[in-house]
């Protein structure tokens, strides 16, 4: 199985999706330069992953900081997600905010809008 | 320039509490640079943490749109020989190509960053290439943003959001809406024909 890990840069989470545990996080802020360039990684070692009978995916987000080119990759990424749900694959999506920051808790309600197969819920940060 | 006009400048930024300024070409190391001094004396000058992260956040969102529609100034002193390598353009999507006295050299802008009776703002400008029909468009949208509620905005948001962003602009303008959601007060433009076919674009928003 091949999964990803990716250290956390200034301007990039950490990325470290475990395909043996069936476990992805995201962790950090996330600003990149090149967005789809970034994100194209993970979209890809995703597929690999979800095509090839994967039963389950326990997603966790803690970004304290994305800006708005991110919200579009978060967007494609939960879509992604949610159509593997669709077909079958148990989806489960933890999307931590620090409570204070009422706008990240709405952009995070926001993106997670029209997904309907996978499981997403908005947590406090500090509840972990 | 000349200390009589240097004494003007410094006593009007020294007005309101000067918290960052940055002024010349920009690109995404310029972002990183600036942006980590920026939350530096943020710490030092933002009431709280959620004034510290808006304001970083506009401040991202607007150096991100003036490397993407900016262009260089006037053509006037010597030409600008980068002493950098051109912002990297893979896809060749940043610049309209319009214009191609402008290709391969990175935008002019100047972002300031100050406090006022614990409201700071934000304040960018950067001359663009000037057509009538963007221009109008860019200042029809700053209008039409001031004019929504919160709630407005977040609907707006979630639309743009299914939208694919289209091809005239470049990226996600989203990232106006996400401006406007940040600033506290309305957000504010001006469009100033300058020569030489350019506009200088200014855009301010308070949080």
């Amino acid at each position: 199985m091949t999964g990803l890990k990716l250290e956390a840069t200034k301007r990039t989470p950490a990325i470290d999706l475990d395909t043996t545990r069936g476990r992805l996080v995201l962790m950090g802020e996330s600003y990149p330069e090149d967005v789809a360039g970034f994100y194209a990684p993970l979209t890809s070692a995703l597929n690999t992953y979800l095509e090839n009978g994967a039963n389950a995916l326990a997603t966790e987000i803690k970004l304290t900081y994305f800006n708005s080119s991110s919200a579009r990759a978060l967007r494609d990424l939960l879509e992604q997600l949610d159509s593997a749900a669709a077909r079958g694959t148990a989806i489960s999506v933890d999307w931590f905010c620090d409570p204070d920051d009422d706008i990240t808790q709405e952009f995070a309600k926001d993106i997670a809008a029209n997904i309907s197969h996978a499981n997403v819920s908005i947590q406090d940060l500090d509840a972990t | 320039m000349e200390l009589d006009r240097f004494f003007n400048v410094s006593q009007s930024l020294l007005r309101d509490k000067f918290v960052l300024g940055y002024s010349g070409h920009v690109s995404e190391d310029i972002l990183q640079e600036v942006g980590n001094k920026l939350r530096e004396r943020l710490e030092n000058h933002a009431c709280n943490s959620a004034q510290s992260r808006n304001v970083f956040s506009i401040f991202v969102e607007l150096m991100q749109n003036i490397i993407r529609y900016g262009v260089d100034g006037p053509k006037i002193g010597p030409k600008f020989e980068p002493d950098f390598d051109p912002i990297p353009d893979p896809k060749g999507d940043r610049r309209d190509g319009k214009n191609p006295l402008f290709e391969d050299v990175p935008p002019f802008g100047i972002i300031m960053v100050s406090e006022s009776d614990g409201m700071m703002s934000v304040i960018a400008g950067n001359y663009i290439a000037t057509d009538e029909g963007e221009t109008h468009m860019l200042a029809d949208k700053v209008a039409m943003l001031q004019s929504k509620t919160p709630q407005d905005l977040r609907e707006m948001y979630r639309a743009q959001l299914r939208n694919t962003p289209d091809k005239k602009s470049k990226g996600a303008s989203l990232g106006l809406i996400e401006i406007a959601r940040k600033s506290t007060l309305p957000i504010a433009c001006e469009m100033t024909p300058m020569p030489d076919g350019l506009t200088f674009f200014t855009i301010k928003a308070t949080v």
